[in-house]
């Protein structure tokens, strides 16, 4: 039973490390993705389909504006409606939580099944994690599918902004929205200055000491401010991986930073309870601040303007 | 088997001291504990649990950490010169995380010397009954449920996979006895299958509707391990793997009475169904306990029971006291490898048991057949 388990999940991890790896293989081995091209040759005339853009799985034509777009991942869901395409969503994965009235539906993103979204008639699925043969099918029954896996680095998530403006019909607005976002980002790292420069971090993503290195995206988010993750030396074989408590206090980090106050309800207080806590640099500090759990798995617009803007402010105190 | 005769003899007889040693040592296989077997489990455990307090990323100087033991114990008085810091690491995080490992290990390795001597079994294991899949669905329930049900106190999972592990064994104590009594173990290990694949067809449901941060924080504990290790656990557990452990080692003869069968048990007296029973009870509640805190850390309950009949024979009454000597200082082994080898970076303890535990298995069932 237990190995039937474990060999379930091993499956699964492994199934979603090798989808992964072919996915940003697809995405580096293309420098420059269709959808800037498409963008450019139609920057004045205006959106014109049909439209091809770069996917993570390779490319994928879209005939015609699309105006039922199933969006079912929270960070595409996010650059949608920040791109001003939110009038053409007809459904988001239960877990896209901005914008607050977005319509919510019990998908996960997760399905197996393109049977599943076939009562909703979407013209665009957008995924980030699509499970088992959901791409073929969708393909198959000429829906087109965007694949926009996990973004590591920004210049990933711009590329990602503007494959959706094309898909979207609004590659006039990939470069406001983008011009925003690096405008936030400068006014908080602007507002932070050089107080926190070298200083080091420590994010946590359970209780139990899982954490996320500087190679993930929430790190390259931190590396904005010139932050150093404690984190670092433990990342040799995963960008999220588990430390523990003695290595905590012997780095002695100067900010923590809990991503994990929704699922397992951690708090600032309850941090500096923990044994042995009370002699940190960051508890001493007030240095511990929890965030959303959101913020270590997405990398949407929303998401980052939110946390880049708590580290402006958080930083300069 | 040989043991007949030498369970009987050795039960109803003034046996000697030391049936090893002694000019008028028997020919038969020699049952009892020895004092060496004894020195060379409490030796490695000593050790075990010495080296797993010295080592950590601290980078603390083990003559101060050594120091600072030893003058805990009474009637020594001792300065170790360590600062505040170094005091934290070392009595509220090393000594509560290797004394939870020994605790876990121990508890684990008898539970599966136990099952194996009740059920006749070579391949029964701790987990055979359904604790396994009771906690996991326990834990997966308080995982997925936190933000339906809202506040959860973070120490509510080892409770309810506690619970969930009792309670699955239950089910299947209450769906597999059966009244004639020779056949009565068979249908407790299908019943045992049974309520295993319910419980975890629910978990599975469960887990494919949550979160994949959900589904991260059920994993990482479906793989065991000790970090978060602490006093509180240590408290929470004691009770009943120290129970346990007593009840288990109280029934080492029986076991060996056992193992000629059912029925020529029951002629020398020993009622085997009440033995197994309490055996039973008694391994299932100690083993609940200490999945509840370290997650489902799998093989121990395999491989030191059977490296230890392979090293000092057969008799349950060698078996049972080295398996809780042996199994905790493999566990407290094998969580400093877990916390040692991709330092900083910790390893699943459960990883590491079972790539240590499977191929080793491999060797000690090789070693068996050769000796027949």
């Amino acid at each position: 039973m237990k190995r039937s388990w474990a060999g379930y999940f091993l499956a699964r991890v492994v199934v979603a490390a090798i989808v992964t790896a072919l996915l940003s293989a697809a995405t580096s081995a293309a420098p420059v993705p269709a959808a800037q091209v498409a963008i450019a040759g139609n920057a004045t005339a205006g959106p014109v389909f049909p439209v091809t853009v770069h996917s993570g799985d390779g490319n994928v034509t879209i005939q015609a504006r699309p105006v039922r777009i199933l969006c079912l991942s929270p960070s595409a869901t996010q650059m949608v409606y920040a791109l001003g395409a939110g009038p053409q969503v007809i459904g988001v994965d239960e877990y896209s939580s901005w914008p607050a009235d977005a319509p919510r539906t019990k998908f996960t993103g997760a399905e197996t099944s393109a049977e599943d979204y076939l009562p909703l008639r979407p013209d665009l699925v957008v995924l980030s994690y699509p499970s088992g043969a959901i791409v073929q099918q969708l393909r198959e029954l000429k829906v087109p599918v965007l694949v926009l896996p996990a973004a590591t680095t920004f210049a990933a998530v711009y590329s990602q902004l503007a494959e959706l403006a094309a898909a979207t019909g609004h590659g006039a607005a990939v470069g406001a929205v983008e011009a925003s976002m690096k405008e936030d980002i400068s006014a908080a790292t602007h507002k932070a200055g050089s107080a926190a420069r070298g200083d080091s971090y420590y994010i946590e993503i359970d209780p139990t000491y899982y954490t996320a290195t500087s190679k993930t995206f929430i790190g390259a988010e931190f590396s904005l401010f010139g932050m150093r993750d404690i984190a670092d030396p433990a990342g040799r074989l995963s960008a999220y991986p588990q430390i523990s408590a003695e290595y905590i206090l012997k780095t002695n980090p100067d900010y923590v930073f809990l991503a994990d106050t929704v699922c397992c309800q951690q708090t600032p207080a309850g941090f500096a309870h923990r044994p042995g806590f009370s002699v940190l640099a960051a508890v001493r500090l007030h240095h511990v601040i929890g965030v959303n759990d959101s913020v270590a798995s997405e990398w949407g617009p929303h998401t980052i303007e939110t946390l880049v803007a708590l580290l402006g402010d958080t930083l300069r105190s | 088997m040989t043991l007949t005769a030498d369970a009987k003899t050795s039960d109803r007889q003034a046996p000697p001291l030391d049936d090893i040693d002694g000019p008028d040592a028997p020919a038969l296989r020699p049952t009892r504990l020895t004092v060496g077997h004894v020195v060379l489990g409490a030796g490695f455990l000593l050790a075990a649990a010495i080296v797993s307090i010295l080592v950590g990323p601290a980078g603390l100087p083990a003559g101060a950490v050594l120091t600072e033991v030893l003058g805990r114990l009474p009637l020594v008085h001792l300065h170790s010169g360590l600062s505040a810091t170094g005091v934290v690491v070392v009595w509220q995080w090393r000594m509560p995380r290797m004394v939870l490992g020994g605790l876990v290990g121990a508890m684990l390795a008898i539970a599966g010397a136990s099952y194996q001597g009740a059920f006749s079994n070579p391949l029964a294991d701790p987990y055979l009954l359904g604790v396994a899949s009771g906690a996991g669905l326990g834990a997966t329930l308080v995982v997925v449920g936190a933000p339906v049900i809202g506040q959860i106190p973070s120490d509510l999972l080892p409770l309810a996979a506690f619970a969930g592990a009792v309670l699955a064994v239950t089910a299947t104590f209450a769906l597999g006895r059966s009244r004639a009594s020779e056949r009565s173990s068979a249908s407790l290990l299908l019943a045992g299958v049974a309520v295993a694949a319910f419980f975890t067809a629910v978990q599975t449901f469960l887990l494919q509707r949550s979160s994949p941060g959900q589904l991260s924080t059920v994993y990482s504990w479906i793989l065991g391990g000790l970090s978060t290790a602490g006093w509180g656990q240590v408290d929470l557990v004691l009770p009943y793997v120290g129970t346990a452990i007593l009840v288990l080692l109280a029934c080492r003869r029986l076991l060996d009475v056992m193992s000629v069968g059912d029925e020529e048990a029951t002629s020398v007296g020993v009622r085997a169904e009440r033995v197994r029973l309490v055996v039973i009870v008694a391994a299932t509640l100690g083993t609940a306990a200490a999945v509840s805190v370290s997650g489902l850390i799998g093989f121990v309950g395999i491989i030191v029971p059977h490296t230890i009949r392979l090293l000092a024979g057969p008799s349950y009454r060698r078996i049972l006291p080295l398996s809780v000597l042996f199994g905790a200082g493999f566990l407290i082994l094998a969580d400093l490898l877990a916390r040692t080898v991709l330092s900083p970076a910790e390893i699943p303890l459960g990883v590491v048991t079972a790539f240590l535990g499977a191929p080793f298995f491999l060797v000690v069932l090789r070693q068996a057949r050769r000796l027949g």
